[in-house]
């Protein structure tokens, strides 16, 4: 969930990116990071094997819009997509506010994304929370490799629930599709978070009122008894 | 896992004042309280330009997470506590509740036993501020219609800046 700071004026967000082996959320995020001034982005800390493949995570922390004189901080993660790292998933899982779900693009890879993206919706569950609650946008990746399967397709495996997500074509090794991704993920949570605040402000406003309307009632009442007396 | 509490000024407050009483004893060098997903929730101390506490914040949550996950494969819940040594550094992690941990960073003007010995006073200080800070409710802010524009773009690829 985001984490509000009153005091250094911030709202935080975790956004992680999920997917499958190779689907390219580290690239994502190395992209990210060569296009973001550097008073505005931390270091990405890559946490990988020997051969580059990611071990725990990749980290980049973002500073991003100034609304209302409060900063918003996003911080990027991936998780490794190899099946066997299942628990370290869980483990960057937690308290995320936000999801992209890179999927690969390539016809062969189409079980795995299918997987991957099953494999999210148990995690969100273990920790008590759903693809409902979560934000999320899906990102159809690889769209330069030859014959990559039709976006319809895509759309009709990975985004056939209730309500559809927006999803993007993205080539992230040349950056294509990156940033309207992150755009659209970040977008959602302020949005999301915009909302829940304006409810939480209806509601004090409410109990407000109702406190007034009681201590009302209760002059009434005082007065009337003054009056017997 | 309980709901991150809002940190109000004057929660955000009392956090400073322990952290700033825990390194005053201990004579630790920085200290962070972080949310286990990585978040901070409060920091003080003399951090090095060169340190980046977000970075730390997320790396440490994700080493907590894992002897977490350590601990159960050797039967215990949880490890409370966690020392890593460097040459001149040493950061010691203690669980403050399910969802927070303290992160202290100290070099040779202290040792690993005052470290310890001041962080549990420090915990449950820490520990009873968030319980309360839970117990009160959410203060909204009001973030107008800024966000809620669709054509708005949150980051700009085009020349690496922000908006």
């Amino acid at each position: 969930m985001s984490i509000i700071n009153y005091v250094n004026k911030e709202i935080q967000f975790k956004i992680v990116y999920y997917g499958p082996a190779l689907c390219g959320k580290t690239t994502n995020l190395t992209y990210i990071h060569s296009q973001v001034a550097e008073a505005h982005k931390g270091e990405l800390v890559s946490l990988a094997t020997a051969a580059d493949r990611t071990l725990f995570f990749d980290f980049l922390p973002l500073n991003a819009v100034v609304v209302k004189g409060f900063k918003t901080k996003f911080q990027l993660y991936t998780v490794p997509g190899q099946v066997i790292y299942n628990a370290t998933r869980q483990l960057v899982l937690r308290s995320v506010d936000g999801i992209v779900f890179v999927a690969d693009s390539q016809w062969d890879k189409m079980e795995e994304n299918i997987e991957s993206f099953k494999n999210l919706e148990e995690n969100l569950q273990r920790q008590g929370s759903s693809m409902e609650q979560v934000p999320y946008v899906l990102q159809y990746n690889k769209r330069d490799l030859p014959n990559p399967a039709p976006v319809h397709y895509l759309d009709f495996i990975l985004n056939n629930r209730k309500v559809r997500v927006p999803s993007f074509v993205a080539v992230a090794t040349t950056g294509q599709g990156v940033f309207a991704t992150l755009n659209a993920i970040s977008r959602l949570l302020l949005q999301k978070f915009a909302r829940e605040n304006e409810a939480a402000a209806a509601k004090q406003q409410a109990r407000t009122a109702a406190g007034s309307q009681a201590t009302t009632a209760l002059s009434g009442i005082a007065a009337a008894a003054a009056r017997r007396g | 896992m309980h709901a991150m509490p809002i940190l109000t000024i004057e929660a955000a407050e009392s956090l400073l004042g322990v952290l700033e009483d825990f390194l005053d004893s201990s004579e630790a060098s920085f200290a962070l309280i972080i949310e286990r997903g990585g978040a901070i929730l409060g920091q003080h101390g003399e951090i090095p330009p060169s340190i980046d506490p977000t970075t730390v914040a997320a790396l440490a949550a994700g080493s907590f997470a894992a002897t977490k996950e350590l601990a159960h494969r050797i039967g215990e819940s949880e490890f409370s506590a966690l020392h890593q040594q460097g040459k001149e550094r040493q950061i010691f992690m203690s669980a403050v509740n399910e969802d927070t941990i303290l992160v202290t960073v100290f070099g040779a003007r202290t040792t690993l036993g005052l470290v310890r010995f001041y962080s549990v006073r420090a915990v449950k200080r820490i520990a009873s501020i968030l319980e309360h800070a839970r117990q009160q409710s959410q203060i909204p802010i009001d973030l107008g219609d800024t966000v809620l524009d669709n054509a708005c773009e949150v980051f700009d690829e085009r020349d690496g800046r922000r908006r």
